[in-house]
């Protein structure tokens, strides 16, 4: 079903917000100590990047991912830059190409968003490689499948609260 | 774009410019961090703004855990206590050996008047979690500068070296490992005293020596103990076995490599070593003549 068929309340700036944080807790939880390599968390900053670059361009933008990534620079000790890099084109491209992207049943749009945070990851691999650090494996990968799969069950939960109320009067 | 918008069109920079301008600011970060380390001061504040959210996206985790040690059978307890026991028979043995050595040895340095290596403090720590960097072999640990642990401290496990204090939080320290990319070990072989280094391969790689010449004399199964020469990693630790030799004619060098001989991706007790020395500063490098330089400059 198209996301455009139906007309939305205005979402509050609060609930971005907010969304932001959950998520970050979530991108922050420790990996638990094990050996291996395969990082089956999805990044949901990244995925919440791209539905409210989508669905609210002028509230969230290129410059919004640029901070978002700086702060899980900080956080993860990367190299400075390297999500930020990484958030700001794939947030570019969504947000240059939502209103294509809204007519796209919500499979679509979670194809077209797991070539993005696959992307994401490439960027940030590539920054990486070029930085000296080895490959790591294919297992870095495997979260983006999981985030896109996550796609339509987010559009649903954030498009929750600005879904109207059953129309009592008329 | 018309050159006259009603007001609520504005958007503010159009998004391809705003994408120039982050980019090239990441990339300018990026270099300025991994090349010049301008940046750490900047991710001191920034960690101290993150700390409330890390620590409510750890506590979950860290409740798990202790619920976990809670409810450890008591059957597995009692089989390690008497582990336990025995190596602690064991180690006792081989202690009163150790003492009258080290009266002995204590007793030579008197004689030949160099300095001592310290008897430092160990500190007992627990790896909390991995590092959450994929890229780099690091792990959290529990232990931090209220207990006393400063950056490069050593960290050692009951079999060898596992790696260096890197940086230091109130209450938990980061420490990288011996296998995280070009990380460096002063070593020597310890049947002949070689000296080398031991260079880190990546996660999950083995350790490698770089720099031998192709007839050094070292062997498959030689162990590598730390030299002390870099007054940062203490004399005598064992870090490494050596693997696989080879010896290839078209390389300047051997390939040696070689696996640690502390588990350092399985245990989860550490001991931090606190025994920096401080070492007198390098002698500085001897001037050229000044005569020797005109000579020169005088036959061109």
């Amino acid at each position: 079903m198209p996301v455009t068929r139906e007309l939305l309340k205005p979402v509050k700036t609060s609930f971005i917000i907010f969304s932001f944080i959950v998520a970050l807790l979530f991108n922050l939880i420790p990996f638990p100590f094990s050996h291996g390599n395969l990082f089956v968390l999805p990044d949901l900053v990244a995925l919440l990047l791209l539905y409210w670059g989508m669905h609210q361009p002028r509230k969230v933008g290129v410059g919004t991912a640029f901070w978002l990534g700086l702060a899980l620079d900080i956080a993860d000790a990367n190299v400075f830059g390297q999500h930020s890099l990484a958030y700001c084109l794939t947030t570019y491209v969504v947000a240059s190409r939502r209103r294509q992207l809204a007519v796209f049943p919500l499979w679509q749009q979670a194809l077209y968003m797991l070539g993005l945070l696959l992307l994401n990851q490439f960027i940030m691999q590539l920054v990486r490689k070029i930085l000296g650090a080895p490959f790591i494996g294919w297992g870095y990968f495997v979260g983006c499948f999981i985030a896109a799969l996550l796609w339509p069950l987010i559009t649903r939960l954030l498009q929750h609260p600005q879904r109207k109320e059953s129309p009592s009067e008329l | 774009m018309q050159p006259t918008q009603p007001a609520f069109f504005k958007q503010g920079p159009r998004p391809l410019t705003q994408l120039l301008l982050y980019a090239s600011l990441s990339a300018i970060l990026m270099v300025g961090d991994h090349h010049f380390k301008l940046l750490n001061s900047a991710r001191e504040y920034g960690s101290v703004l993150l700390y409330p959210l890390q620590w409510l996206a750890t506590a979950p985790v860290s409740a798990m855990r202790e619920t976990g040690k809670f409810l450890t059978a008591q059957t597995e307890l009692q089989k390690e206590n008497r582990e336990l026991r025995n190596q602690q028979l064991l180690a006792n043995a081989e202690l009163l050996r150790m003492d009258a050595l080290k009266h002995e040895n204590e007793q030579l340095r008197a004689l030949t008047a160099t300095n001592a290596t310290r008897q430092g403090k160990g500190i007992l720590t627990e790896v909390l979690y991995n590092g959450r960097d994929p890229f780099s072999a690091q792990l959290i640990v529990d232990r931090g500068e209220t207990s006393g642990v400063k950056t490069g401290l050593v960290v050692i496990d009951p079999n060898g070296v596992v790696g260096q204090i890197t940086r230091v939080n109130p209450l938990v320290s980061q420490v990288t490992l011996l296998s995280e990319k070009n990380h460096a070990v002063p070593v020597e072989v310890k049947r002949n005293g070689l000296r080398a280094v031991v260079f880190g391969m990546g996660k999950e790689n083995p350790l490698e020596v770089r720099y031998m010449p192709a007839a050094s004399d070292i062997r498959k199964d030689d162990i590598l103990i730390t030299s002390g020469l870099d007054g940062t990693y203490p004399a005598g630790l064992p870090v490494a076995r050596v693997m696989q030799v080879d010896q290839n004619s078209g390389m300047a060098f051997v390939r040696i490599q070689c696996q640690p001989i502390a588990n350092i991706d399985k245990n989860r007790f550490f001991l931090i070593l606190d025994e920096s020395r401080t070492l007198p500063p390098a002698p500085e490098p001897p001037k050229q003549p000044e005569t020797k330089r005109k000579k020169r400059r005088g036959e061109e």
